[in-house]
């Protein structure tokens, strides 16, 4: 396998979860590449802006940088154009839940192929701590210095709804289990989400919250309300696989077993088919 | 002389007033007449009052008259909301079971279709009945008309519109003339815009629906299984131009497009396609603004807008079709900008010319085919490689090569990038690109005269042809000058109007293109003609007030 790092100085904070979720990313590649044989190359990254989008400096897999809020509509486009490509977008809550939430609960109701991990920091870390929309009530940031007033949305009942087809939590601070629920989202066929557990050491630090009550689901709960009672527990924060299911993709339904840039009409027959809408 | 009639059909939403003149515009091109449709429409579904109107004549027509032939009115409020539309020669057919008009031919268009049309058809077959009868035409064509035209239920239809023929009993009014049957097709400009991109490799549309632009989108998806192409309708426009970015990082060709509204919510991801260097076709069709303003009309108020899309300094470049013709050809040339230059183009057009239908013949032929560079070190790949036009070449995944596109500045190798140095080497990479779109564009034709005189009236988009036709009705020499690609601006072309008198036509109340023109041209505007009322300009009464600036001027 080629060499994942790139020449980029990180300037993640020291500690930061995000070190944890790189480190498993690069990890799943190598299972993927080496269990699953999907090359590296097949494999397209996308992100949006915040402290999160940095791993696309930190990783020398192919990708796009996107806007704040748009990773997974320029993912869902990529898909689209290539189907054979596997397409793994990075959000953070603020960029996949705030600015861009509308592109994550059409990706999941379309069942899009491909995976979003959702950096959940509980936080905007590199605009400085601000509130988020998975911050809880009474959070404390610059722009709400009095406590956060609003309560936080949960992301993977969300998901659930909206239709994502693999549903799962990890925690950045356990690699290996992080690397293969990576790795499962990427293999499922459909749109898979996970949301990573990831402490902001600077702005939400959770290590202690996390380390304390994370607790590992051995199995995928097969009945929805109690996979969604699971992820939603007051005491335990369960990490594991909440949904695993079968459903017809979107490019499939949209265009089959046609892959739009390899078998993309000539030249002639182009012309011969506007020819053809007109009268001899 | 040129025959010319001019027929308008009214009645409620849903009575299918759109489809009842474009059967009768079929008619006229196979009666080897030329045609031009305008619909006339509101944003609603069922009732109100919609009318279209076709002008047809033997030499081409380049836009619809006011005043009318013949009046076909499938309901009392037609008759009322259409007598601004009569001169003492209009013919006028009301339907007898819905309204009256003393001067007017009576037929029983419901009762009739009670009889032999399923429960719930509407009237709409009825139009080419009375247009057969009334300009003489034989029943075997207004049946080969019928069969053609309407494809379900076609016995009713038959019986339908032979029980209005028969009924109308008045001699034809009429007088065609000897005609030839030569075939052309009516096209709408949205529908030659889809024609012209997929042409020059469109392999997806992303769009969300925004009148009038949508009707590119409908077109598009109506052609899927035919041409291959995609069109994905998302969930706004924000989904849909960054859907559209992404799928050119992965090699396919795609174009968005929307009105204002939609454009102004586009506005980050083309600034994106600018920095991250994505080719990509926008389609902007606009409507009087602003903000909602009025859907289903025309206007030019958007220029200045489509001329400075995004935040940023990054080339462009915009362009407005001024005919049909154009459209098919300019969408062409516009995504194989989009694809040698590497950004974001954009073509900018306006409800008439998206939504009115004219008797076209496309030849294919001779259109561009959006190509890219490729890189010659597919080895040492860096996204934005150096080069000396600006234009780093495309490699796209599956790649041994890592290929980073970054909407953050950055490195040639699509690394982000703060600093300073490296700033200044890639803007003034992109920058360069300013220059090569300038020598891109001169390939294709970038300004349309017509005509030729002392007297030069400036126009750009469908006001041309709007010009054009008026242009048959003054009895002085005019030049019409039509200004295509708008950015860059072609002042190449243009230097031989500098210091010169002329008028400017447009769309709009604060007279923007005329702005334009001054701050580019160093031009005397003589006379600001402006409409924005959302209605294009009757020929006639443009053609008079081009006569009075004439008058007042010599």
């Amino acid at each position: 396998m080629r060499n994942l790092d790139t020449p980029k100085e990180n300037t993640w904070c020291s500690g930061c979860g995000n070190f944890g979720i790189l480190n498993a990313f690069k990890k799943s590649l190598e299972l993927l590449e080496t269990e699953d044989h999907i090359p590296l190359q097949d494999v397209v990254i996308t992100c949006g802006i915040g402290c999160h989008g940095k791993i696309f400096d930190f990783i020398n897999v192919s990708g796009f940088y996107s806007l704040h809020g748009r990773a997974v509509a320029t993912a869902e486009g990529i898909k689209l154009a290539n189907p054979d490509l596997h397409v793994i977008t990075f959000g953070g809550d603020g960029d996949s839940l705030g600015e861009g939430l509308e592109h994550s609960i059409f990706a999941a109701k379309r069942n899009m192929d491909l995976t979003l991990i959702l950096h959940n920091n509980g936080t905007y870390g590199l605009t400085t701590g601000q509130f988020s929309p998975l911050s809880e009530k009474g959070y404390k940031g610059l722009s709400t210095p009095f406590g956060n007033i609003e309560s936080p949305l949960h992301a993977i009942g969300m998901m659930m709804e909206a239709g994502a087809t693999f549903v799962a939590r990890s925690y950045s601070a356990k690699p290996d289990h992080l690397a293969n629920t990576i790795r499962r989202a990427v293999m499922h066929k459909g749109f898979s989400f996970v949301e990573v557990l990831q402490p902001c050491v600077s702005y939400n630090n959770t290590y202690r919250l996390y380390n304390q009550h994370v607790k590992q689901l051995e199995v995928v709960p097969d009945d929805y309300y109690m996979a969604l009672s699971l992820a939603k527990d007051p005491e335990d924060i369960f990490i594991g696989v909440f949904r695993e299911e079968d459903k017809a993709l979107f490019h499939n339904e949209l265009y089959g077993d046609y892959n739009p840039v390899k078998m993309s009409p000539d030249r002639q027959m182009r012309r011969a088919r506007i020819r053809s809408l007109f009268p001899n | 002389m040129d025959k010319r009639f001019t027929i308008i059909v009214g009645g409620k939403a849903g009575e299918g007033v759109k489809k009842a003149v474009q059967v009768i515009a079929e008619a006229f091109n196979r009666l080897s007449y030329h045609t031009f449709q305008m619909d006339d429409y509101q944003s609603l579904i069922k009732g109100g009052h919609n009318f279209s109107v076709v002008t047809a004549a033997q030499a081409e027509v380049f836009s619809a008259y006011e005043i009318a032939d013949l009046i076909i009115c499938f309901d009392s409020r037609s008759v009322v909301e259409h007598k601004i539309h009569r001169c003492p020669e209009t013919v006028l057919v009301y339907n007898s079971d819905d309204g009256f008009d003393e001067a007017g031919i009576g037929v029983p268009l419901s009762a009739l279709a009670k009889i032999h049309l399923e429960p719930g058809a509407n009237v709409s077959i009825s139009a080419i009945s009375v247009f057969c009868g009334l300009f003489g035409l034989g029943r075997d064509f207004l049946v080969e008309m019928v069969k053609d035209s309407y494809r379900k239920n076609v016995d009713a239809n038959i019986a339908y519109a032979s029980a209005i023929y028969e009924s109308l009993k008045v001699a034809p009014q009429f007088l065609l003339g000897d005609h030839t049957r030569v075939q052309t097709k009516q096209m709408s400009g949205n529908q030659l815009i889809a024609l012209g991109a997929y042409a020059a490799g469109l392999d997806q549309y992303y769009g969300y629906p925004m009148t009038p632009a949508s009707s590119l989108m409908h077109y598009l998806a109506s052609k899927k299984e035919a041409f291959q192409v995609q069109t994905i309708h998302a969930e706004s426009e924000l989904a849909a131009i960054n859907m559209a970015i992404g799928a050119t990082y992965a090699g396919a060709r795609t174009a968005v497009g929307s009105s204002g509204g939609g454009f102004a919510l586009m506005q980050e991801a083309f600034s994106m396609a600018g920095i991250v260097e994505a080719p990509l076709l926008c389609v902007l069709s606009s409507r009087p603004g602003p903000a909602t303003g009025v859907s289903t009309y025309t206007a030019q108020e958007d220029l200045m807008f489509a001329l400075y899309q995004g935040h940023g300094e990054f080339v462009r470049v915009v362009a407005s079709p001024d005919s049909h013709i154009r459209a098919f050809s300019l969408a062409a040339e516009l995504l194989s900008l989009a694809w040698e230059l590497q950004c974001p183009t954009l073509l900018l057009t306006e409800k008439h010319l998206s939504e009115c239908m004219q008797s076209i013949v496309i030849d294919p032929n001779d259109s561009p085919f959006a190509d890219y560079k490729k890189t010659e070190e597919p080895e040492r790949y860096e996204r934005y490689s150096d080069s000396a036009d600006g234009v780093s070449p495309l490699l796209f995944p599956p790649s041994a090569q890592m290929i980073k596109w970054n909407s953050h500045e950055h490195l040639a190798s699509g690394l982000r990038t703060d600093q300073a140095e490296a700033m200044l080497a890639i803007k003034d990479k992109r920058n360069r690109k300013f220059f090569t779109a300038q020598e891109a564009i001169a390939k294709y034709q970038r300004i349309a005269t017509y005509g030729e005189g002392e007297f030069v009236v400036f126009a750009y988009g469908s006001t041309v042809l709007e010009l054009r036709e008026a242009a048959k009705h003054v009895d002085f020499a005019m030049c019409i000058v039509g200004i295509i690609y708008l950015e860059p601006f072609p002042t190449d072309l243009l230097a031989i109007y500098k210091g010169k008198s002329v008028v400017v036509v447009e769309h709009s109340s604060r007279g923007a293109f005329a702005e334009f023109l001054k701050s580019k041209l160093q031009i005397d505007v003589l006379a600001s003609i402006l409409k924005y009322d959302g209605r294009s300009y009757d020929p006639l009464k443009l053609a008079s007030h081009l006569q009075e600036v004439y008058d007042a001027q010599s």
